[in-house]
């Protein structure tokens, strides 16, 4: 799976009831930014690589945290990155992200299960993580 | 493996994060990727000069078994003779019997020095596999994390771009619950509108107003039984 199939067959798909909406983010590495259907506040960002299929959405900046709670954040992070469907917390820079990889030989289906359940996974994630924000 | 990840960290926890610099330098790369090259030649020598040893002790394995026969056969002969007095002929019978034990006996030693360099070869090539993989991973976890930052930094630059700046978690949740209320109204919406399509509406508004349809119908029944009682 490369980004330009990703591309070509994501505009045109729908899956358990969603659309997806495709832009390429320029730049040197081939980046998509997916916006889910019903859940178009938290895009989903995809890189593909030699080993891994790399979908992942933001969540919050390491600044916009209450900083008297941040250990009580990571903590309830870890626990609940385990259970959670697809997905896994993690940080990259500055930004909290949610974050899936998948398997470069995934079908479709696959992929836009993943990119649905990130996003979803994005926002029950904010909402449940709003009362560490400052 | 350890020091890449400690390398990773340590970097991360520094300032270069931000451009999505590469966090292990490119120099340090070159030198796991060449590590990774050595690393694989040396596997395919290895077991090319294995491949070798194998075939060449099946082969003396083979000779071995060869002189063990004749060896054998020549020992009925000898036998034989002797049965029939032919001293002389069972003496010349024996001597070829060493012969072949003899040269049985020598190839068997050689075989076992083989035998040993084997093993210690197949060590050598379980060793470079098992390098060979930890190169991978690790170079596969370099790379990654250079990916990842460099995508990151790509999609800030270019989110930036076209809003004034990322919006903040705060301005997502405030969106996310303006949609979810629409989508609660739509919902609520379309509830009524079945409703009134089924009537169950009305029927709510006449058991409201006291009129229940069904309380009726049974009450209608129950005093047709009482005017007709049981004989």
């Amino acid at each position: 799976m490369d980004i330009q199939t990703l591309t070509l067959t994501l505009g045109d798909s729908t899956h358990a009831g969603r659309t997806f909406d495709v832009m390429p983010i320029v730049g040197e590495e081939p980046v998509l930014q997916v916006t889910v259907s019903g859940a178009e506040e938290t895009p989903v960002y995809v890189t593909v690589t030699d080993t891994q299929i790399l979908c992942l959405a933001y969540l919050f900046e390491e600044q916009e945290l209450l900083p008297q709670r941040v250990n009580e954040l990571h903590e309830n992070m870890l626990r609940l990155s385990v259970p959670m469907p697809l997905s896994s917390l993690g940080k990259t820079g500055d930004h909290y992200v949610v974050y899936g990889a998948l398997s470069p030989t995934s079908g479709t289906a696959e992929i836009m299960q993943e990119l649905v359940t990130l996003a979803e996974n994005a926002i029950d994630l904010l909402q449940t993580f709003e009362d560490y924000l400052a | 493996m350890r020091s890449v990840l400690n390398k990773i960290l340590t970097a991360m926890r520094g300032s270069v994060n931000e451009l999505g610099e590469a966090v292990v330098d490119s120099q340090g790369n070159r030198i796991l990727e060449q590590e990774l090259r050595d690393s694989e030649q040396e596997l395919k020598q290895a077991k090319q000069e294995l491949a070798a040893l194998m075939a060449e002790s099946a082969s003396l394995a083979r000779q071995i078994r060869s002189e063990q026969d004749s060896a054998n056969k020549r020992e009925q002969d000898a036998r034989k003779a002797l049965t029939a007095g032919q001293e002389e002929l069972a003496r010349e019978v024996a001597e070829r019997i060493v012969g072949h034990e003899r040269r049985g006996s020598e190839l068997t030693q050689t075989r076992e020095i083989l035998q040993q360099r084997i093993a210690g070869l197949k060590e050598r090539v379980q060793r470079a596999e098992k390098q060979l993989a930890d190169y991978r991973r690790e170079l596969q976890v370099v790379k990654t994390n250079e990916r990842v930052l460099r995508t990151t930094a790509q999609i800030d630059t270019n989110i930036n771009s076209q809003q004034s700046s990322l919006s903040t978690a705060k301005e997502t949740l405030e969106r996310i619950r303006e949609r979810q209320a629409r989508e609660e109204d739509r919902q609520t919406a379309s509830a009524t509108l079945e409703k009134e399509l089924t009537g169950a509406d009305l029927d709510e508004k006449l058991k409201a107003a006291g009129i229940d349809g069904e309380q009726d119908a049974i009450d209608s029944v129950l005093a047709r039984l009482k005017d007709k009682p049981a004989q």
